[in-house]
């Protein structure tokens, strides 16, 4: 990707964010417009950290400071995704300038993602995705009574592509952009390449499975309907499709065909 | 430990072979069949009849085409039902593809059951009453009439290409979705490859259309072979 900073020419004076709000869960959704000042290198979350300092609405309202989820800052942990301009992505790494640029105009546009319980505002409730990497068993049984000495060997190739897998956060995204993916209907990519990424471990692999099972269920993965959006949003470059397709592999060989083994 | 199957996945799996193993040979033949007619009413006839000639015709009519066929159309449609459609916020190739192939086969099942109902069974009022099961040697002036009509002529136009799309991108989805394609370059490649069987499907397709409006379709009349005489006369009788 192009990192080459990019700067408004002509910046505006003041910039319009419209944000989606919502009081709690079930509540419904309104609208509310905020202007603040522009300045150099906003991002979306300064932005609404400036908004905060003085929640007025661009018509002079009085409304509560919008609520939304930031941790890191710099797009490692995932949780302050949401959909801006209409894309999910983080907050923390969409710049202002970037953002004004590809639109041509003033206004932000911030939604919350829509495929996870909205609990306030732009904050939404991932837990369903912790399920589904419990459904696929997304970590190595290592917790013993006794030592079991060094790790087997791994191969460079093996590691480096486990890397990629490894570095998936549990944002969202490519559940948010995959249009297979709906409530529980689909558990959706990236609980599949966490069970990759463990079946691909040579001590994880005596339990690969266990994960083909949970992958297996009513909701698993061949929901799949190989749109590939996830591999286009992922924020970390992970490679999504080829770790359901190498999936796809091991299920077709030890489950689909397994019947010929015996 | 052994790995269970669930419903869902049984259903994809056998809604994936379905596709290919007896709809799309059918494909195929029905294709071969329906180009004969470029060589004239008679040579379209006798294949018409060969088919009819098959032994336990219904037996494989019934399990290897209506059956899968109501299945991979119905199940079909259902996974359709599935999709949040989001080509426009995220506008990449695979994606409309995606959509492409939910449209093609919810268009398919209508066209199909509008394609059996007319000239297999002969049943749609104001339409084709004669089926052409049954009717071999009327099969050509049954279909030759019907494409008088200029809508019918278009339906069919588009039904043929839906069918060169579907059958096409749907290989290429069942080799990927067993786990047989799966790098990304590899994945280019066949979706190329299937693009093409696609447009190729989808011209010779169009051709067999038109081959029941003018001789050899809307190929140079030199290329098909002059019609020559009926089969049932030169070939030698049966006993």
């Amino acid at each position: 990707m192009d990192h080459e900073k990019k700067r408004l020419t002509k910046p505006p004076q003041t910039i319009k964010f419209k944000i989606q709000r919502r009081e709690k869960e079930g509540a419904d959704a309104r609208w509310e417009t905020f202007e603040i000042p522009y300045r150099r290198n906003l991002n979306v979350i300064s932005a609404l950290m400036e908004i905060r300092k003085n929640p007025v609405t661009a018509d002079g309202k009085q409304t509560t400071p919008p609520v939304w989820d930031m941790s890191c800052l710099e797009q490692v942990c995932g949780i302050c995704t949401m959909v801006i301009n209409g894309r999910v992505r983080q907050s923390c790494s969409a710049l202002v300038d970037d953002l004004l640029i590809a639109t041509g105009g003033n206004t932000v546009t911030l939604q919350p993602m829509t495929k996870f319980p909205n609990v306030r505002d732009l904050k939404v409730d991932r837990e369903r995705m912790f399920d589904h990497l419990k459904q696929v068993k997304a970590w190595i049984d290592l917790d013993g009574t006794y030592d079991l000495g060094p790790g087997p060997h791994i191969s460079s190739e093996v590691a480096h592509e486990r890397y990629v897998y490894s570095r998936c956060m549990t944002c969202g995204c490519c559940l948010e952009a995959c249009p297979q993916y709906s409530e529980d209907q689909y558990i959706g990519p990236q609980a599949i390449a966490q069970a990759r990424l463990f079946n691909m471990h040579p001590v994880g692999k005596a339990e690969m499975d266990e994960r083909l099972n949970g992958l297996m269920e009513e909701n698993g993965i061949a929901n799949c309907g190989n749109a590939q959006n996830c591999l286009q949003v992922c924020p970390m470059s992970i490679p999504l499709p080829r770790a359901i397709y190498e999936t796809n592999r091991d299920i077709t060989v030890n489950s689909l065909f397994g019947w010929l083994k015996k | 430990m052994a790995i269970k199957f669930s419903t869902t996945f049984l259903l994809r799996k056998l809604h994936q072979v379905t596709g290919i193993v007896p709809l799309g040979m059918f494909y195929f033949v029905h294709l071969y069949t329906n180009l004969t007619s470029m060589n004239g009413p008679k040579v379209f006839n006798d294949h018409v009849q060969d088919i009819h000639d098959i032994p336990f015709l219904l037996f494989i009519e019934v399990f290897g085409i209506f059956l899968p066929l109501a299945y991979h159309s119905i199940y079909g449609v259902l996974i359709s039902g599935e999709a949040k459609v989001n080509v426009l916020t995220y506008p990449y190739a695979r994606n409309w593809f995606y959509l492409f192939q939910r449209i093609t086969g919810i268009f398919l099942f209508f066209f199909l059951l509008f394609h059996l109902l007319n000239f297999r069974f002969g049943l749609i009022p104001g339409l084709n009453m004669t089926p052409v099961a049954g009717h071999a040697q009327e099969a050509f002036q049954i279909v030759s009439r019907e494409f008088q009509t200029a809508w019918i002529v278009a339906v069919y136009i588009l039904g043929v290409l839906a069918t060169a799309w579907h059958l096409a991108y749907g290989t290429f989805l069942f080799v990927v979705d067993w786990g047989v394609v799966i790098g990304e370059k590899a994945q280019k490649l066949t979706i190329r490859a299937a693009i093409a069987l696609a447009i190729v499907l989808g011209l010779v397709g169009v051709n067999a259309v038109f081959s029941f409006v003018r001789p050899c379709g809307l190929m140079p009349q030199s290329l098909c072979e002059s019609p020559r005489a009926s089969r049932s006369i030169t070939a030698p009788s049966r006993f």
